[in-house]
């Protein structure tokens, strides 16, 4: 393996790490406002809610992938594969950010609610004081595991003529031959990034650690 | 073309993609339960080297993209003498990879067990393998059938990924409709409709399979 096709695949890793940051950003704010709606007085609010989930879940990426791929330029959109890559990533993992906070929301046990409330804190500071640092917390270690997947999910937009790592690879492979070495190398390099952000994850979660707090593992 | 007139014209060609689609989530999801008692079983009687390969085997495909080990598979193993059909490569692939996972998920039912058993099977006389197959293996198997049923949810759903290394599943052959006709949209909406039946039907299956062993 020579160097340029090391920077090459360098590169494609590049790509993708943007990629799976951009939709770990926009995905974490569609997430929010999704759980938001899980937690509705309107019933027709829920339902849509389920049915995101049930969608986005019951369907493979890539197909959901091809879908906006195809629809897009038919709603005369003119994007190339970056966005539509970008914009089905976040939806995808959109879905999955949403049911971890929803999952954490509902972890928070019932007394911390109610002493909330029976302090007589406004809403917003309810939120803020009591609820987010909670959420935060319950909900790091599978935001995490989410954020790993994302990184991962990531390499089936080259199915769909995303240029990043597992595309840089293919493209090697095809030019050279060199199967182990470049998926090996491709390997290490996905390897990495999912570990480092892994490691940085449960570095994090420490760090908030709350000392004296009896619910369940934060 | 109306979708109606574009789904009585095509829809039957969906047919033989389907099977595929089904056989290999159905005999790679077996694949991968068996070998994931492999891995636990490497991990529980494998010393400390065994439990330290397992975690690293373990490590690396938690980490990499599913799509590595496929095309691995599929472009490496015809250069060392072994030039599968794109399926049996695709297959392995999820094997190896959910493989990983379910001897994880494995791992933590295994935790459920009551440490007693394993001294009441001792004081039985049950040899290490005995108490594995008829004491440790069962209760593992019953307490996973949940997160069972999620991997194998996400094993089927991975299946697509084999249409890029051309087997004729699902997917692909939305591709080829598409292709055929020009009618991307309809062909893979139809595509998305049959997984999502697919999927709800394996996790009704398995919330049965549930219910029936409960109490057992």
């Amino acid at each position: 393996m020579d160097t340029p096709t090391f920077l090459l695949l360098l590169k494609g890793a590049g790509v993708s790490l943007l990629l799976a940051l951009a939709a770990i950003a926009c995905g974490t704010l569609l997430a929010t406002a999704l759980a938001a709606l899980a937690f509705s007085r309107l019933a027709l609010v829920r339902t849509f809610y389920r049915l995101y989930i049930y969608l986005i879940r019951g369907t493979p990426l890539l197909v959901l992938a091809l879908l906006i791929f195809y629809a897009l330029p038919a709603l005369d959109l003119r994007t190339g594969p970056y966005l539509a890559g970008a914009l089905v990533l976040t939806l995808y993992v959109g879905a999955l950010f949403a049911e971890v906070f929803r999952g954490a929301v509902l972890a928070i046990p019932r007394p911390q609610w109610e002493s909330a409330r029976s302090l007589g804190l406004p809403p917003l500071a309810m939120l803020r004081k009591v609820i987010g640092p909670l959420v935060v917390r319950y909900a790091l270690p599978p935001y995490v595991n989410v954020c790993v997947m994302t990184v991962k999910a990531s390499s089936v937009l080259s199915i769909i003529s995303v240029w990043e790592l597992t595309f840089a690879a293919r493209e090697i492979i095809e030019r050279t031959l060199a199967v182990f070495t470049v998926l090996g190398i491709a390997a290490g390099i996905y390897f990495v990034i999912c570990f480092g952000l892994d490691r940085v994850g449960r570095r994090v979660e420490h760090h908030l650690m709350l000392k004296g707090f009896v619910g369940e593992h934060v | 073309m109306s979708y109606a007139r574009w789904f009585t014209i095509y829809g039957p060609s969906y047919l033989n993609a389907l099977g595929w689609t089904a056989l290999t989530a159905v005999l790679a999801s077996l694949g991968a339960v068996v070998w994931g008692c492999v891995l636990l079983l490497f991990r529980l009687a494998g010393g400390p080297w065994g439990a330290r390969g397992v975690d690293a085997y373990m490590q690396a495909f938690r980490n990499t993209p599913v799509l590595l080990p496929i095309y691995l598979i599929y472009f490496g193993f015809p250069l060392i003498g072994l030039p599968w059909p794109a399926v049996i490569c695709g297959g392995l692939a999820l094997v190896l990879q959910n493989g990983a996972y379910v001897s994880e998920i494995l791992r933590g039912s295994f935790k459920a067990i009551d440490r007693v058993q394993f001294d009441a099977a001792k004081s039985i006389g049950l040899s290490p393998w005995h108490t594995f197959r008829k004491i440790t293996l069962p209760q593992v198997l019953v307490y996973s059938i949940p997160s069972l049923g999620n991997q194998v949810v996400l094993l089927l759903k991975d299946t697509s990924l084999l249409s890029a290394i051309t087997v004729t599943e699902l997917t692909m052959q939305a591709k080829l409709l598409t292709e055929q006709t020009g009618a991307a949209y309809e062909a893979f909406m139809v595509v998305a409709i049959l997984y999502l039946i697919l999927v709800s039907g394996t996790e009704v299956l398995f919330r049965v399979a549930h219910r029936a062993v409960r109490w057992r």
